[in-house]
């Protein structure tokens, strides 16, 4: 694999060795040669995106992974069983209890349809897939496409060099693989095909100028908008792309046609979406493209009728009119639509991009979300690798040779990479800039190396009159300054690029191997005698909910096992992985951290029969809901001002030994993760009750359950499933 | 048919008691635990009462050794009767966890205490919610509302006529005279809200050791001391605790009452009244009610919808029958009320009702979707409670079930209309004008 | 003073305006008259959305897009029609048609969608 990577950023020098050592039957034009060596390269590219995302199925097994995925795969099935217009109208009555969901109505549904769209063409084919197979491969598949969209992209932006070598670092890259590898069915997968796609084409469009360009972009933007939120990086990045160019004089009438068209038709397109529906005109996110939608109609009208005056004095006196009643309707609208509400402020995700730690103060259930935490630089050394140091050398490129769209690849490096630095997850939007601008870094490097070198060797072979003619006439102004050193010197930094590059495509395999490409929902670790140990509790849970309860049974756990209960266990759930009603997930964060009596008026006041817990004490698992527990506080905390964070807390401190507050040691959370905990030895050498994940002793040992009883423990103890009782018979 | 309601009746109401089964009301089985053989003979008229009645009567010693209330799982009998105040063991593998398993699987009880209640009892009747006095020699005594006797006494013969104001539990012909009680009082469990005082002492009433000399205030005193109490438990199992077993007794039966200070002296006192009337109610013979049938549906239409939509009206009627002792006969009230139920009622009716049985309204779905319950939480004194509890979605509109055309947006119609026109115009006249 | 110097001002202004716009070719002419109309239409509607309110807000809102979408999509037209832009040298005026024709389809079909 490392071979194969390394090896196709070089499309030039190889093309030659190995076209020279074909037949001189097969000789080719030099055209056709460059053609064929780069659908080749390509097609390579193209089926490694793929293979290398199937770490997960190899290492494990064809399934869906992580939490979200699994809703997606149950709203798919769905969907093929019951058509889209049942699924459009869903209305989900088994989570949220007793609320409800509106599915159709609450769901980017691109990545569903995608899905359905692929099964059915499939099974139009006779290829007799089980939709399982097709959610978990629709990721992959989907990587694949856009490192062709890649390669239009850098071709589009430098040229087909950088688009093959940009094709190449996106398929392997860690940014992009950590969403998009087999069984991480969920909307990023599809969505950043749907991303580049949408840039390519508006960059296309304005490059062109041409409205079936700009349709095309916006219906890139509406497949956007139908798989994923992160749209609004696009309805922003656009608009201030637009600025940009008219601030710095850029203005043109390709610009003009390629915005507008997109704008108009993608907006319409996108109220399509019921999720969206009207949120381009009335949410705050949303103004700015319509602002520059405006503004460059002003624009236009102005430069028109600077055109038709061809007067300068006149166009003064005009723009004095024109500009100030323009200025203050624009003020008075904005000012009434704001004040009335009718322009709805921005939503706490949106001021948390912008002020990284406003969701930290004032919106705990989205701090909550690991991946909405900032980003440390250890994380984007890990997904970038060496992109991260061929960035900014891509920058310098381009801005040495600034064309619209080049300004438009800096805007987007330079606006995601800030993005990705204030949230985890968002290093994914980040990841395709920094391929494109770290191709152009690496393929302008590697021409302007492999013209020194073969500036040389042209003066040897003459006459061959193979090499191309293009670099000949800037090459022999090489040739004629050059230093005594430097062929050598370009050799050595070749070879120097090509070690790095290797190095990146093995540092990718691995990561994809080791980090990327496990489910969590089956966890692995390595026993005693470092063999790889499987633990399978939580779809041993699922399943025996699915087995064992009555089919409306209501299921309280923390939300982040509701996709899965709902999907695998086939059970009704109180609140569920699509944070919609902070209430209602505070209602369950206080039954946790309360008393158990409390907390069972809580349980029956939601018709409670089962308590779902994950508790990692047992095999040294660490994320699980003791150490989420703080999350439920603040959380429940946050609208029920009677749960308190510091009464759980000892000095600021977070414990569940001996010395811990003691209410946490008798919260429901508490009780349920250590219930008979205290009988039993996890480690050799240490005392009964002893906690791997946490690496202590716990301090309440001795718990007796009154008003719920266990009803069924996995294997290792990860999911521990209890019965809320039915009140008391005689009392 | 019997069988075939019985079926419903156990799917609607799964918490309805299991013992009393419809199928073969006359055939009742009830184990009789006493002290001693001689209790068969003094208590006889009591038992004839019941076994008059069609109940399978069998009297064991409570330590006889053969003694079991199960059998491979199946209980062996419908009721259970306790008059064996001194037992501190029952014999077999009866214990008093066994006992309150025997009610909580939906069986009855009828406990006769006394004043030297074992440890036994006491902890049966504590885990009913009754706390009998807990000097065991202690007996209520009465300086005021005793029995008129021949012979002036210590008082402790107590003639009580403050009933619980029932029909259902007393039956609706009035108990003249008074009950004669004799034993230890008890007192109810503050945090019980199941149980019920059925006879209560009089204010100047008060439990103490007759024998020893008065030290201390009494623990229980007035009219918070509780004679005869009963229990209906949330699985509908009756439960009677009588302090006194000598109540129950023939000598009690037939005894002439008159009570201190009441110039009207009762050839007969009230006991044999009172506890068959009790014990009708006891063994579900009276005030027992079940709930069959509910439906409920659109209106215009008979199906069951799995799902509804908001503002859909709907009918819903449900059937409520009382067991007379030998059929089921309709039940008729005006305050059964349903209730359109998630998280908080939305919707609260009353029922009404066409002297059959049967119960109905019709209502809209309000304006919010979610999952919502039929409720019909129905508890009467005496009673058996009624919980019904049906779950049934409710979906907001789909896409195409908003209204289509709106006249207030026939200018925008128009308007996209015309735009389309103009376009077909424009591209004619351009493409000509080229 | 200065409001009859604006005023007179602004009437040499429109007459210049009108006598330089006098010259364009008169296909540009129609699809000036065409963007006119759209954007007449347009106002009219949210004249009448100011008047009676918003509740029907998809149907306003398809009906004002539509004629915003006819008159961008007829300027975009306009652009690449007019032989004054050297930009567009490379787009045949039949391609631009063909454009403008495809985007208006969908623009039409999209509005009818979101009309009811």
């Amino acid at each position: 694999m490392a071979v194969l990577t390394s090896s196709s950023p070089s499309p030039p020098s190889m093309a030659q060795d190995l076209l020279n050592s074909l037949p001189k039957t097969l000789k080719l034009k030099t055209k056709q040669q460059e053609l064929l060596i780069r659908v080749t390269t390509l097609g390579l590219i193209y089926i490694l995106a793929f293979i290398t995302r199937l770490f997960s199925v190899l290492r494990y097994e064809s399934m869906i992974h992580e939490f979200d995925p699994y809703f997606n795969y149950r709203t798919t099935l769905y969907l093929t069983e019951n058509g889209f217009s049942e699924f459009w109208n869903w209305f989900d009555s088994e989570s949220w209890y007793p609320l409800g969901r509106i599915i159709g109505g609450t769901l980017y549904p691109g990545l569903m349809l995608t899905a359905a769209a692929l099964y059915k063409i499939l099974h139009f084919l006779r290829f007799a897939v089980h939709i399982r197979e097709v959610c978990v491969l629709t990721a992959p598949f989907f990587a694949s496409n856009t490192t062709i969209v890649a390669y239009f992209f850098g071709k589009e932006i430098w040229d087909s060099g950088a688009g093959i070598v940009a094709a190449a670092l996106i398929a392997i890259c860690p940014g992009y693989i950590s969403r998009s590898v087999a069984g991480s069915y969920d909307n990023e997968g599809v969505a950043i095909f749907a991303l580049v796609l949408t840039f390519y084409l508006f960059v296309k469009a304005v490059n062109t100028g041409s409205l079936s360009w700009s349709l095309a972009s916006a219906f890139g933007y509406f497949y956007m908008v139908s798989a994923w939120g992160g749209y609004v990086f696009i309805i922003n990045l656009v608009p201030l792309y637009v600025l940009v160019l008219l601030v710095t004089g850029r203005y043109s009438l390709r610009l003009y046609v390629a915005y507008n068209c997109m704008y108009v038709l993608g907006m319409l397109l996108a109220m399509q979406i019921r999720f969206v529906g009207f949120q381009h005109v009335q949410s705050g996110e949303h103004m700015a493209s319509m602002g520059v939608f405006f503004l460059l109609q002003v624009f236009f009208f102005l430069d028109w009728v600077r055109h038709l005056l061809g007067d300068a004095k006149k166009f003064q006196a005009f723009l004095r009119i024109t500009v100030t009643a323009a200025v203050s309707v624009g003020a008075i609208a904005l000012g009434v639509g704001m004040a009335s509400g009718y322009i709805s402020p921005w939503t706490g995700r949106f001021y948390s991009l912008l002020d990284p730690t406003y969701a930290k103060d004032h919106i705990p259930i989205i701090a909550s979300v690991s991946e909405h935490q900032p980003t440390a630089w250890s994380s984007f050394m890990f997904d970038f690798h060496i992109l991260l140091f061929l960035f900014p050398a891509g920058l310098y490129f381009c801005f040495k040779r600034l064309s619209d769209a080049t300004i438009f690849i800096v805007m987007y490096g330079l606006t995601s990479m800030y993005f990705a630095g204030v949230m985890v997850r968002l290093i994914l939007v980040a990841t395709p800039a920094v391929c494109l601008i770290s191709a152009i870094a690496v393929s302008a490097t590697v021409k302007n190396l492999t013209r020194v070198v073969r500036a040389k060797s042209q003066t040897i072979q003459s006459g061959s009159g193979k090499g191309s003619s293009a670099s000949k006439g800037s090459s022999k102004g090489v040739v004629d300054n050059s230093q005594p050193f430097q062929k050598n010197g370009a050799i050595v930094l070749l070879l120097g690029a090509f070690y790095m590059l290797s190095r990146y495509a093995i540092h990718c395999t691995w990561v994809t191997s080791e980090a990327y490409s496990s489910p969590s929902i089956v966890l692995a670790a390595r026993g005693a005698h470092g063999q790889r140990v499987i633990f399978d509790d939580y779809r041993e849970a699922y399943f025996w909910l699915r087995q064992n309860t009555p089919p409306d049974a209501k299921v309280m756990s923390w939300w982040d096992y509701g996709y899965q209960i709902t999907a695998m266990g086939n059970r009704t759930v109180i609140v569920d992985n699509n944070t919609w009603n902070n209430t209602h997930i505070a209602t369950v964060g206080r039954a946790m951290s309360s008393y158990e009596d409390e907390a069972y008026d809580i349980m029956r006041s939601l018709d409670v029969d089962y308590v779902l817990v994950v508790f990692g004490g047992v095999t040294g698992y660490s994320s699980d809901d003791i150490n989420k527990f703080l999350w439920m506080v603040r959380i429940g905390g946050g609208v029920f001002p009677v749960i308190k964070e510091p009464d759980y807390l000892v000095n600021g401190e977070y414990r569940v030994d001996k010395g811990a507050a003691p209410k946490m040691l008798n919260c429901l959370m508490y009780k349920l993760s250590y219930y008979r905990f205290g009988e039993l030895t996890t480690e050799y050498g240490k005392p009964p009750g002893f906690d791997r994940a946490r690496g202590v002793e716990i301090g309440n040992k001795d718990i007796k359950l009154e008003y719920l009883e266990e009803a069924f423990t996995t294997q290792n103890w990860i999911v521990r499933i209890y019965k809320v009782k039915p009140p008391k018979n005689r009392w | 048919m019997a069988k075939l309601i019985f079926v419903v009746l156990l799917t609607l109401i799964p918490i309805l008691c299991t013992s009393f089964s419809p199928e073969k009301p006359s055939d009742r089985r009830i184990l009789v635990l006493l002290d001693d053989f001689a209790v068969k003979s003094s208590h006889s008229l009591f038992f004839k009462s019941l076994q008059s009645r069609g109940f399978d009567l069998e009297f064991k010693l409570a330590d006889d050794p053969k003694i079991a209330l199960q059998r491979y799982g199946q209980y062996l009998y419908d009721a259970l009767v306790l008059f064996c105040p001194t037992i501190e063991r029952f014999g077999g593998s009866i214990d008093a966890a066994a006992v309150l398993d025997f009610v909580d699987s939906g069986h009855d009880l009828i406990v006769g205490a006394d004043n030297n209640a074992s440890d036994l009892i006491r902890e049966i009747a504590t885990e009913c919610g009754v706390d009998f006095d807990e000097d065991s020699a202690a007996m209520v005594v009465d300086h005021s509302g005793y029995a008129v006797s021949s012979t002036e006494g210590d008082h402790t013969l107590i003639a009580s006529d403050d009933f619980i104001k029932s029909d259902v539990i007393l039956g609706s012909k009035k108990i003249e005279a008074p009950v004669l009680f004799q034993g230890i009082g008890h007192s109810l469990n503050p945090s019980n809200s199941l149980v019920l005082k059925v006879l209560s002492a009089s204010p100047t009433a008060f439990s103490a050791n007759p024998k020893s000399k008065l030290t201390s205030p009494p623990s229980l005193i007035g009219s918070s001391i509780s004679l005869v109490s009963v229990i209906q438990a949330r699985n509908n199992a009756r439960i009677l605790i009588s302090g006194s077993l000598s109540m129950f007794s023939n000598r009690f039966f037939r005894s002439d009452v008159q009570k201190a200070g009441s110039p009207t002296k009762h050839d007969k006192s009230g006991n044999e009244q009172f506890f068959t009337e009790l014990s009708k109610w006891v063994l579900h013979e009276r005030g027992h009610l079940k709930a069959v049938n509910v439906q409920h549906h659109k209106v215009g239409e008979t199906n069951e919808p799995s799902i509804y939509r908001i503002n859909d009206d709907l009918e819903y009627s449900v059937e409520i029958y009382e067991w007379s002792g030998t059929t089921w006969e309709p039940y008729v009230a005006d305050d059964v009320q349903i209730q359109f139920y998630m998280m908080s009622p939305y919707v609260l009716k009353t029922l009404s009702n066409d002297s059959k049985g049967r119960y109905f309204t019709s209502f809209k779905v309000p304006d919010v979707y979610g999952v919502f319950q039929f409720k019909i939480e129905y508890e009467r004194l005496g009673y058996t409670s009624l919980s019904l509890s049906k779950q049934i979605p409710v979906r907001p509109f789909r896409h195409n079930e908003y209204e289509r055309f709106i006249p207030a947006a026939y200018p925008y119609y128009g308007a996209a209309f015309s735009m389309m026109a103009g376009f077909f115009v424009f591209s004619a006249v351009h493409l000509y004008n080229k | 003073m200065t409001v009859s110097s604006t005023s007179k001002d602004a009437r040499d202004l429109f007459g210049a305006l009108w006598s330089a716009y006098s010259a364009t070719p008169t296909n540009l002419k129609i699809i000036d008259q065409y963007v006119a109309f759209a954007v007449f239409t347009a106002v009219i509607q949210v004249v009448y959305m100011a008047l009676v309110g918003t509740f029907p807000f998809n149907s306003f809102l398809s009906g004002v897009l539509s004629c915003v979408g006819t008159a961008v999509l007829a300027v975009c037209l306009r652009i690449q029609v007019n032989k004054e832009n050297k930009e567009f040298k490379d787009i045949a005026p039949e391609r631009a048609f063909a454009d403008f024709v495809l985007c208006n389809v969908v623009l039409h079909l999209v509005i009818i969608n979101f009309l009811g």
